[in-house]
């Protein structure tokens, strides 16, 4: 983590160990599950199973390179609540720091999909009046999303300002 | 019966106990509303509306069919007319089935635009029911497409802000949908303006327009020069002739023509955006906000409260430098998401589509007055930024100054965004992996979706750092004081330290008409008066809020229903009323004579009964003046006027809205204040009285005197109606008139005063001296909140409170 991403004297909260294994996991077998379809098919109809095994192949590359940066990505999520305003950063190639004010909170959102709750994990996004404002924090435990969510609605709340 | 600070047991009826001293201006009101009538009006758009869907869908079938019989290329046009024999039907059908859904959709439209609520429904299987808080109202435009301009129709769309919610209610009556729109922007500014108020007065209509001052005008010769010389179509066209160039080269223009038919539709559509919808285009000025008309067939006229505007982008194209013009867009909440710039009666973002810099500067004056943009130091991006932006690296520019962020970038088309602090929504920094390598990063500002993207690119990171951090100290900042604005506009009482501004700003009103402090001639609460010339006053009002332009205008509407009415003396007439110097104004008929209240120290005793005589039957003939509305009312103010069942409610209502003020001096001064508050309603409640106008602040220094034709003098005029003028008891003048007069400050004011009263009660019986008691109470708690600035005012207050011998002076 350099400068220009460090957040203003605080150190930065770190998203859950599990969301990296979740992460993993997914990275293991997202590639070969999409590459897997066209390999079986191709090699149900033609015959030619070769072509299935480059497939194959290609697919356990992505998963591996992958699965290689699911630790730098992971570790390069973080954020930090301030007095006035929320820092995420994020990014290992393409790095992003984004600070909302809580004043300009429209709403905040807390989602689970079915393997994050598999592995009790939630995500929370801030909402502003602009759609360009990326704020979400995802790989959370459920009961920090809610404090995150019940904290940033009543920070929100004290400092809200006309649009 | 009424309480004054807590008691318990109330037995009803009972007038409503004092209010607490911080309660606030709602629980004023409170009793204030239960006056009022209670059953809402639910509206309906008007009739004809199914009329005009129907036959803008026959319109857009037209179009449909009618493209298809257009040549595309194929040599064979795809219809033919003996297609027209089942395609006729069709379109009947259609129609048919589009009137019958627009009329049950119409039937089942209904919304309710009330003091307390914007509520629209619709649906007649799905009910759908919006209910908008009116500080969110972002715009409100009306917009008249062809079909509804025929028939004086027009739609009002509202823009509530986040996500896809614009509201449309189509159509209205055009002078319906101008009065709402007027009423909505009132509110949506944090006004208490009330509805009823801004309605049918229709006076109170034409005054806001012709408030309206046109700001910038787009001539239609500039407007098509414009087009003519913009990037986009010198692209277009360029991709044309070069096509049309090769193709003849290559002889093969027969097929290369089909090819060319996109290109020209997007050509046509180019026009019909950029030079048909923009047509006329007028930017204006009015009291609350800015507003834009435009449009050739449909016409549209966009009204945006200034402090609504998110954000704002200047651009040039390379051809429009030589004539140094400019256009501007704005990102306002709900414009970006709608389809936008594609349908030409929608919406645009466009502040001036084309102008001279010397007009952006008179927009950007009313939209950020504070800010100079030429002032603000820019900074550049470093050279080694050339890496990533070859030739645009020299125009990167950033900058900021106490109150906005400019971000500047562009060679062919110079674009330059400007963002208020205050309209931060967040700050990004963001870095690819080349950047990193030449340790550069860009700042993004965020804006709602729009026309305006405000990001500084390529700075050096320790820049980027910096301009991000410090950008969200300046945000907070920014919005701190947009807080405060926005609690003071919503407490209309000026905090003291404004007087001096105020000062300022009457001196340079009065130097726009051309006259100084020394023309002076009177003040009251609300305003100071000034000679204009033999005929005419100019009244200036104090504050800069809204308060006095409802005030004024609801003066002027009294003023007019009373034109042709002879109350035997002279009343005010309301010539113009406007704003200069961000002052309220407005230009009275100047009445003759001299002011009552400086004449009566000068003149000898026998003179002066002569004319308090006089004074005493202006009091008695100002019932005379036909009030406006039936029953007991009040007439001028806030959310007036506003009637009431009884005279007892009324003056309550009266007393509620003041005593909040005075209440803890008053508890202080006179511990058995409560006693004689509720001593005070029980009288009231025994009062019997008709309606009549009452002046309510009828005083030596309202009147006018001068000498009658045979030398006696006597009073001929009464000024400054205000927001104490009332509907109720005529005593109550009769009451003021000697009140006031006790109040002067010659030497014989008490024994005047006390004379005046034994002519009252010899011409109006004996048993008026209670009522004038009674009323002399009421003004007692009425004024007592003058213990703010007038304590001699107060002392007497608290005299007639006192239960003592001075209770009754003449007794």
């Amino acid at each position: 983590m350099d400068e220009l991403f460090a957040p203003p004297t605080y150190a930065w909260n770190r998203l859950s160990p599990k969301y990296r294994t979740l992460r993993r996991l997914t990275s293991l077998l997202v590639a070969p599950i999409l590459f897997s379809v066209p390999a079986i098919v191709v090699g149900l109809v033609s015959g030619e199973w070769w072509i299935s095994a480059i497939l194959w192949g290609i697919a356990a590359v992505i998963a591996v390179s992958r699965l290689l940066l699911v630790d730098r990505n992971w570790r390069s999520w973080g954020y930090v609540e301030r007095e006035d305003d929320l820092y995420i950063t994020h990014g290992v190639l393409f790095r992003t720091l984004v600070a909302v004010p809580y004043g300009r909170m429209q709403l905040v959102e807390v989602e689970s999909g079915p393997l994050e709750r598999a592995f009790g994990l939630a995500s929370v996004t801030l909402h502003t009046a602009s759609a360009s404002t990326d704020a979400t924090i995802p790989g959370l435990t459920p009961d920090e999303a809610a404090r995150l969510r019940d904290r940033l609605t009543e920070l929100g709340e004290a400092q809200a300002s006309g649009l | 019966m009424s309480q004054f600070p807590s008691q318990q047991d109330q037995p009803r009826p009972s007038p409503p106990p004092m209010p607490e001293q911080g309660g606030s201006r709602t629980a004023n009101l409170a009793p204030a509303v239960s006056g009022a009538p209670v059953v809402k009006q639910t509206e309906r758009p008007h009739p004809l509306t199914p009329f005009i869907r129907g036959w803008l869908v026959l319109v857009a079938i037209v179009i449909g069919f009618g493209r298809d019989w257009l040549p595309n290329g194929s040599n064979e046009p795809r219809m033919s007319v003996s297609d027209l024999q089942w395609v006729l039907p069709l379109i009947a059908v259609i129609v048919v089935v589009a009137a019958v859904v627009g009329f049950v959709s119409w039937y089942f439209t209904r919304f309710v635009i009330d003091d307390e609520e914007l509520r629209i429904e619709t649906g007649a299987l799905f009910k759908n029911s919006k209910r908008v808080p009116f500080e969110r109202l972002q715009s409100i435009d009306v917009i008249q497409p062809f079909a509804a301009r025929m028939f004086g129709l027009a739609e009002l769309r509202l823009e509530v802000g986040a996500g896809n919610s614009t509201i449309k209610l189509r159509y209205l009556a055009r002078s319906n949908a101008a009065q709402l729109r007027d009423y909505l922007l009132a509110r949506a500014h944090g006004e208490q303006a009330s509805r009823s108020h801004i309605g049918p007065a229709s006076s109170v209509m034409t005054d806001l327009s012709s408030a309206e001052r046109p700001l910038v005008t787009v001539s239609a010769k500039r407007l098509v020069a414009a087009f003519v010389l913009s990037t986009e179509w010198l692209v277009t066209m360029g991709i044309a002739v070069l096509a049309i160039g090769i193709s003849a080269q290559q002889q093969v223009v027969g097929y290369a023509l089909p090819g060319l038919i996109p290109l020209l539709i997007g050509g046509v559509t180019m026009i019909g955006r950029r030079v048909v919808s923009m047509f006329h285009f007028t930017l204006a000025q009015s009291p609350r906000g800015l507003r834009v008309t435009r449009g050739l067939t449909n016409l549209t006229s966009q009204s945006v409260p200034v402090d609504r505007i998110q954000g704002i982008k200047i651009s040039q194209p390379l051809l429009w430098r030589p004539f140094g013009w400019h256009r501007v867009d704005v990102d306002i909440l709900g414009y970006g998401t709608s389809a936008g710039e594609n349908n030409e009666s929608d919406a645009t973002s466009v502040l001036l589509p084309v102008a001279t810099a010397d007009q952006v500067q008179l927009a950007l004056d009313e939209v950020m007055p504070q800010v100079d943009l030429n002032a603000v130091p820019m900074h550049r991006s470093p050279s080694r930024a050339r890496w990533f932006n070859w030739f645009t690296a020299q125009t990167l520019r950033y900058g900021w100054d106490p109150s906005v962020l400019i971000t500047e970038h562009g060679l062919l088309t110079r674009v330059r965004n400007i963002v208020p602090h205050a309209k931060t929504q967040s700050v990004r920094i963001e870095q690819g992996p080349l950047q990193r390598r030449l340790r550069l990063a860009d700042v993004h500002v965020d804006t709602p979706k729009g026309p305006v993207n405000a990001v500084a690119r390529e700075l050096d990171e320790a820049a980027a750092r910096e301009l991000a951090l410090s950008q969200l100290d300046r945000a907070r900042a920014a919005r701190g004081l947009d807080r405060e604005r926005l609690a003071q506009r919503r407490s209309p009482q000026p905090a003291p330290d404004r007087r001096q501004a105020d000062e300022l700003a009457d001196r340079e009103a009065l130097a726009r008409f051309g006259i100084d402090e020394s023309a002076f001639l009177g003040s009251g609460s609300e305003s100071r008066v000034f000679a204009l010339d033999e005929n005419l006053v100019l009244r200036l009002y104090r504050s800069r809020h809204e308060g006095p332009a409802e005030v004024a205008a609801q003066l002027r509407g009294l003023y007019d229903f009373w034109n042709g009415a002879d109350p035997g003396f002279e009343v005010p007439r309301i010539v113009d009323t406007g704003e200069v110097a961000g002052r309220m104004y407005t230009m009275d008929r100047r009445l003759s004579g001299r002011n009552f209240s400086g004449w009566l120290p000068e003149a000898a005793e026998d003179e002066r009964r002569s004319a308090l005589r006089s004074y005493l039957r202006v009091a008695m003939s100002i019932s005379r003046l036909p009030s406006p509305v039936a029953g007991f009312a009040r007439l001028v103010g806030e959310g007036a006027p506003q009637q009431f069942g009884s005279l007892a409610e009324l003056l309550s209502a009266q007393l509620q809205r003041v005593i909040g003020a005075s209440r803890d001096r008053l508890e202080a001064d006179l511990p058995d204040v409560a006693e004689i508050w509720t001593q005070w309603h029980r009288d009231i409640a025994g009062r019997a009285s008709s309606p009549y106008l009452v002046h309510g602040d009828l005083c030596p220094a309202n009147a006018l005197c001068s000498r009658g034709p045979d030398g006696t003098p006597v009073v001929t005029g009464v000024l400054d109606f205000s927001p104490h003028t009332l509907a109720a008891d005529p005593l109550m003048d009769v009451t003021g008139a000697i009140c006031f007069l006790e109040l002067e400050s010659y030497p014989e004011a008490a024994a005047d005063a006390a004379w005046l009263t034994e002519q009252a009660v010899a011409e109006l019986g004996e048993d008026i001296r209670h009522w004038i008691g009674v009323y002399r109470r009421f003004y007692a708690f009425y004024f007592s909140s003058a213990h703010h600035f007038d304590e001699h005012l107060y002392a007497w207050c608290l005299r007639q409170l006192r239960p003592s011998p001075v209770f009754e002076p003449s007794s």
